[in-house]
């Protein structure tokens, strides 16, 4: 019932984060900015050289942040089912010039949608591996106290502190919970269960882990307001210098995106097939 | 449902951004009139549990799986969209940010469909059908439509940024998710259930 995957992942997100390299070692705020843009210059981007060159980029970032590529792929892998999903539709639904057709008159593909196919898939794996990299390379707590930094409202961002440190009591709730259910044999897809009894112990489940975070809720605020939290009062957040490695690390991302810009304003027609706008 | 990086075009992410933060805006003013300074501790812990919450699948029948949303539930709970958009847009952007579930681009078309679109339907079915079903059927019907309407949003939304046609992607989503519905309607009564039984105090509905 537990997504085991989930409760681990949450687990060992902060300890791999918490580890010692170059890139860990780089300012929030830095490390968050840089992830941004890459995102965003993919998305932006409808030339295929664009991806391919971020996602070199970002091996070498993987490399220099002592990252495993086989475990950082795995998650990779683990984050497309959606995404992958309505990738795998686009070279059929797409008008163009059929360059395959199947046994049926509707079955085709054309070279729009292939086209399209290959922009989504690069784009969506470059933002995977980016995420991937921001999360194994920065603790939440420096991510959303990051956040505060770059000025994201105040509410807001105390919401997301105290979330973020919630977040490892429930997942500890969640593997208890699980862990009680296994050793009472008990489990949600055992079809040979009543499917209405089933939902209903997942129900109370649920029930149970909604009160609870309620109630935690109400008894936070009262050992804040004990200690004197009010309307005007702000979370704790250590200072943090911007240094030498930090103004590297951001120029060269610069510098890859104005470059990647250039080339694709004035030598998209050197690059073959990489300089083409695949958009629809 | 989570709409990933990429699928929408930067122009149309800028104005879900902009829908997010005029209703984190008026969600904030809600927060600041009805919780007090309480509210930042107890939306907090409770996006925490939602988190939790999202991560516990429940087989469907036909082979599949899936897990609750909970957009309906936090809204009938507080009695105010308002606070499904405050909870869902902290649990999203960890979502994106740390487990790539949605992206950080789609973050504001994400919001608006399970947290603005869910919370406004689920409520104001509910609203308008307890009177007549009474509440707990009322919550059931709410919290399906909730997740089918969020979802058709979703694919009319992929159908503007032309990731998919527009018939194609309202019926399959339509169809998994009417499906999916159903059991978040279940979970959703019995988690109002569990409530009015328990700790009747929490449910806005009772303050009314």
């Amino acid at each position: 019932m537990v997504d085991k995957m989930a409760i681990e992942q949450v687990r060992s997100l902060e300890f791999i984060a918490s580890r010692d390299s170059i890139i860990h070692n780089l300012e929030g705020r830095v490390k968050l900015v840089a992830i941004l843009l890459i995102i965003l210059f993919t998305v932006f981007s409808d030339r295929l050289i664009v991806p391919i060159v971020l996602e070199c980029f970002l091996l070498i970032v993987m490399y220099l942040a002592e990252l495993s590529f086989k475990e950082s792929f795995k998650r990779v892998l683990l984050l497309l089912p959606f995404g992958g999903f309505v990738i795998a539709f686009q070279p059929f639904i797409h008008p163009g010039n059929i360059i395959w057709q199947g046994p049926y008159s509707w079955l085709f593909i054309t070279d729009t949608g292939l086209n399209w196919t290959v922009l989504l898939f690069a784009r969506l794996l470059v933002c995977l591996t980016a995420i991937v990299i921001l999360s194994s390379t920065s603790p939440m707590q420096e991510v959303v106290q990051s956040f505060r930094k770059l000025g994201m409202p105040r509410d807001l961002a105390m919401i997301l502190t105290i979330m973020v440190r919630f977040l490892f009591i429930f997942v500890d709730e969640l593997r208890d919970i699980r862990q009680s259910m296994t050793s009472r044999n008990f489990d949600p897809f055992n079809d040979k269960i009543s499917y209405k009894w089933r939902v209903k112990q997942v129900g109370y489940s649920i029930a149970m882990m909604f009160l609870k975070a309620y109630e935690k809720g109400e008894t936070i605020y009262l050992s804040m307001a004990s200690r004197c939290f009010s309307d005007n009062s702000n979370l704790y957040h250590a200072k943090t210098i911007i240094g030498k490695s930090e103004y590297i690390y951001l120029a060269v991302i610069i510098a890859i995106i104005i470059l990647l810009e250039l080339l694709v304003l004035f030598y998209s027609g050197n690059l073959a097939y990489l300089g083409v706008s695949l958009s629809l | 449902m989570h709409i990933p990086d990429g699928f929408i075009p930067l122009g149309q992410c800028a104005i879900y951004y902009v829908i997010l933060i005029i209703a984190l805006y008026f969600a904030g003013k809600w927060a600041r009139a009805n919780l007090d300074e309480k509210r930042i501790p107890l939306l907090a812990v409770l996006a925490a549990g939602i988190f939790a919450i999202m991560s516990m699948n429940m087989p469907i029948p036909f082979g599949t799986s899936g897990h609750m949303v909970g957009g309906a539930l936090v809204a009938i709970v507080f009695m105010a969209p308002e606070a499904a958009i405050l909870v869902f847009t902290a649990v999203l952007l960890i979502q994106a940010l740390f487990f790539g579930d949605g992206g950080i681009t789609a973050l504001g078309a994400n919001v608006f469909n399970m947290a603005i679109v869910g919370g406004f339907v689920g409520l104001y079915t509910f609203k308008g059908l307890q009177g007549i079903i009474g509440k707990y059927p009322s919550a059931f019907v709410a919290a399906w439509l909730a997740t089918l309407v969020a979802a058709v949003v979703a694919a009319i939304e992929m159908a503007i940024a032309g990731t998919f046609p527009l018939t194609v992607g309202i019926a399959s989503m339509a169809l998994y998710h009417a499906f999916i519905g159903i059991i978040e309607g279940v979970l959703t009564v019995i988690v109002l259930y569990a409530l009015e039984k328990f700790r009747p105090d929490l449910l806005a509905w009772n303050r009314e």
